[in-house]
């Protein structure tokens, strides 16, 4: 059973900015001893380390550097930000299976500084070479062919995605770690923002970021003796659809959706007995606007074509932190951060209630998520 | 202090049109045949008829050798601005003109512009610099006969980023399960790989039937048409080998599988889920095309420095670099290259060469890419769909100029 039976008892982050001035691994580094701290740990207690297959911090580099003696859980998950939530249930399955005991998952990147994601250069493998070659070389143009298709279909428009944007920038405006602190915009300044991949916008798009974020998961059992208040793993679930595709599932009969991410809804609710009425507020993976529309529909908080409509509703909070859009893109690993701190009660944007919050990982690949709840 | 470029720039817009300068000579046959001479332009309808082609227009305004800066006129304001700045050498990067009518034997024009845009400073490839846009208006007597926007740099000589390499085009990775479908690029075909044993069409391609589980693949060969699925249009960052915007399209094939290509010849604002496009190769590449688009044959001009020196002096632009070597040089540019007045009538000539002496333009609208020099070989490709002819002009050195030509009959 993975629901209820581990806990995330710490959280850590660097500073979030567009320059770090330091390598990725000692923003790693600063991520998991800030997340130890949190959770009254020390770097000896642990015995796991999770990440991302495109984190270049080995797990070995990271435990030589906090000074963790042995370890007996090493693992990685692959699919870009899909992963986020998915080393979170890495980490729920070792502990849950006893494997390991403190398992910390870190991500850190200097994406701005370092190498960019959004540039044009051709992924490895032979999937990329029927999309690179013939001019579909960047993950904004990637997720334009869904959006383009799923407006075709459903009516939706670049004000609808607009609107997801001036609401994280509107959150980022009342948090001081988000880069955009301090600066909302308007739905004006998105229409005004220039095309990247028509009907991609420049402001339908995430940011660039460098920095880290790790958290420690424990047992539920082990974390109501630490120093903070256990945020338990209620569900925690990873999902590909078929004929899955990275970032250009574009050979199913209905393209204009995310499947995968109906796989781990499906899985979360379960796991959880929760359903969407339940959940406080949502931090949905927002690397592009259109991909926040479509988890909602798959999440099941509206019907197909729907979620338009509920954004603008202002119905669900979703992203309090401000999200990839607002606070920062450090892979999805932010806002699970984010989600704690609304469990716990110390969100810049604290949302009323004491209902659970709902993460995603990266759309349009494998993906992954998670529930958590107070104990 | 002294007034910055942006201060000066909204003075100059403000001013709103400038008064109307008036050509120094009427539309006359002399500079007419000088000019298709020169364009190599051997369209008989202009000297039948007494008309001036209309890619001439802003031909008739031009100050001349001797011509002083109108200090009403929006453009030279601007420029002589930017010129105090230190951005002194400069290069036109678009032109749009659009013809009400073509001019007659006789007649004297007028023009009047504004500046409506400046937008700097900017790094490019040439330096760092300045655009500018203004709107020309060219009337006889009240009536309007012809409108233009022109965009130019103005750069800082000298200035230029150093040459990175240029990337090469992203080629595909070709494997042992995607071969088949190459070596059909190759052979002019697009294949489909189908399962040999129950016959199910996919793509993209793999070892394995998902249907059946058979290890036997096998292609068939598509027709080539398609409708498109969905599509988006690409316009940063840059795709190495290619120029934006670019439209990439998710094709429904007849035989009922989907693929991803560039569409080639259409603007982007006029493609259409559901448009129906037609397969064809460039570049080891498979591309679409709308259905129904006529291709032009390519034409291709040997550019020698005479070709250069006299389409300058029969487009009466008098600036140095289209035809003094040394002062080309001396301003950043490896040789003199051709004026933008000549690349548009250039197109004007290739579009009329195939639509045929009885067609009338309504409008040119071009942006310029690699420089053209003496010794380069401009190569001219096109299609037509509708009144559209799509135009693009390519030396070794890359993409001269893109453009539309709207054919009004």
């Amino acid at each position: 059973m993975i629901a209820g039976a581990a806990a995330i008892a710490g959280i850590g982050a660097t500073e979030f900015s567009k320059d770090s001035g330091r390598s990725e691994l000692r923003l790693a580094v600063e991520a998991v001893r800030a997340a130890l701290d949190d959770a009254g740990l020390q770097p000896s207690d642990v015995d796991g380390l999770v990440t991302f297959t495109m984190d270049d911090n080995a797990e070995t580099a990271v435990a030589r550097e906090i000074g963790a003696g042995e370890l007996t859980f090493l693992s990685r998950i692959g699919y870009g930000g899909g992963a986020a939530c998915a080393v979170v249930q890495q980490a729920v399955l070792a502990v849950a299976t006893g494997v390991a005991r403190t398992v910390v998952c870190y991500r850190a990147l200097n994406e701005r500084s370092g190498r960019r994601f959004g540039q044009a250069t051709m992924a490895p493998g032979l999937d990329a070479s029927w999309h690179y070659p013939m001019g579909l070389a960047t993950p904004a143009a990637m997720v334009a062919m869904v959006a383009r298709r799923y407006m075709h279909d459903y009516g939706a428009t670049t004000e609808d995605f607009g609107r997801v944007t001036v609401a994280a920038r509107r959150y980022a405006a009342t948090n001081p770690a988000a880069w955009f602190f301090g600066r909302p915009i308007t739905l004006d300044d998105h229409q005004a923002s220039r095309w990247i991949a028509e009907p991609l916008r420049l402001l339908d798009c995430c940011q660039e970021s460098d920095g880290a974020v790790a958290v420690v998961v424990t047992s539920a059992s082990r974390a109501r003796d630490l120093r903070r208040p256990p945020v338990v793993i209620a569900a925690a679930a990873q999902g590909s659809g078929p004929d899955q595709f990275t970032m250009t599932s574009y050979y199913r009969d209905d393209m204009g959706a995310l499947p995968e991410m109906g796989v781990v809804g499906r899985q979360l609710w379960s796991q959880s007995g929760l359903t969407p009425g339940d959940v406080r507020a949502a931090v949905l993976y927002d690397h592009f606007t259109p991909y926040v529309l479509l988890q909602l529909e798959e999440l099941g908080f509206c019907g197909r074509g729907e979620a338009g409509h509920l954004i603008a509703s202002d119905r669900l909070p979703i992203n309090p932190n401000g999200g990839q859009l607002g606070e920062a893109y450090i892979h999805g690993m932010n806002g699970i951060a984010e989600a704690v701190r609304q469990i716990r009660g110390t969100a810049a944007n604290q949302i009323a209630g004491d209902g659970p919050v709902l993460v995603t990982a990266g759309t349009g690949v494998p993906t992954s998520g998670l529930i958590l709840s107070a104990a | 202090m002294a007034e910055s470029i942006e201060e000066a720039a909204h003075r100059i817009a403000a001013a709103g049109p400038s008064p109307a300068r008036v050509a120094r000579d009427p539309v006359n046959m002399p500079a007419i045949r000088d000019w298709l001479a020169a364009i190599g332009d051997t369209n008989p309808v202009y000297e039948r008829k007494g008309l001036a082609p209309p890619a001439m227009i802003q031909v008739w305004t031009m100050p001349g050798l001797l011509g002083f800066r109108d200090p009403a006129d929006p453009l030279g304001a601007m420029s002589a601005v930017l010129d105090e700045a230190g951005f002194t050498s400069v290069v036109a990067t678009d032109c749009a003109q659009t013809y009400h009518r073509y001019l007659r034997e006789g007649e004297t024009v007028a023009v009047t512009g504004r500046l409506t845009d400046v937008i700097g400073p900017k790094r490019t490839a040439l330096g760092e610099g300045w655009f500018f846009t203004t709107e020309s208006t060219w009337v006889v007597g009240d009536e309007p006969v012809a409108g233009m926007r022109f965009r130019i740099l103005k750069f800082r000589p000298g200035t230029a980023r150093p040459a990175g390499p240029v990337s090469p085009p992203i080629r595909p990775v070709i494997g042992q399960d995607s071969a088949f479908f190459w070596d059909g690029v190759s052979a002019g075909e697009l294949r489909i790989q189908r399962c040999g044993d129950c016959g199910a069409l996919r793509h993209p391609p793999g070892p394995a039937c998902p249907r059946c589980g058979a290890l036997k693949p096998e292609y068939a060969v598509a027709s080539g048409s398609g409708r498109i699925h969905s599509y988006v249009v690409h316009h940063h960052p840059p795709l190495p080998g290619r120029r934006s915007p670019v439209v990439v399209a998710l094709v429904d094939l007849d035989e009922g599988v989907r693929m991803v290509g560039e569409v080639l010849g259409v603007r982007p604002d006029e493609v259409r889920i559901g448009d129906e496009v037609r397969a064809l190769f460039a570049d080891g590449l498979p591309v679409w095309r709308p259905a129904g688009q006529v291709v032009l044959p390519p034409f291709s001009l040997e550019v020698t420095p005479t070709v250069v020196v006299s389409t300058a002096l029969a487009t009466r632009d008098f600036q140095d670099v289209h035809h003094d070597r040394d002062a080309a040089v001396r301003r950043g540019s490896k040789d003199i290259f051709l004026n933008i007045l000549t690349t548009t009538g250039l197109v004007q000539r290739y579009v009329t060469d195939w639509a045929g002496p009885g067609a009338v333009l309504s409008g040119i609208a071009i942006r310029l890419g690699a420089p053209c020099y003496p010794y380069d070989t401009l190569t001219f490709t096109g299609t037509a769909s509708g009144g559209a002819v799509t135009v693009s002009g390519r030396t070794a050195g890359g993409e001269h100029v893109s453009g539309t030509v709207r054919v009004a009959s």
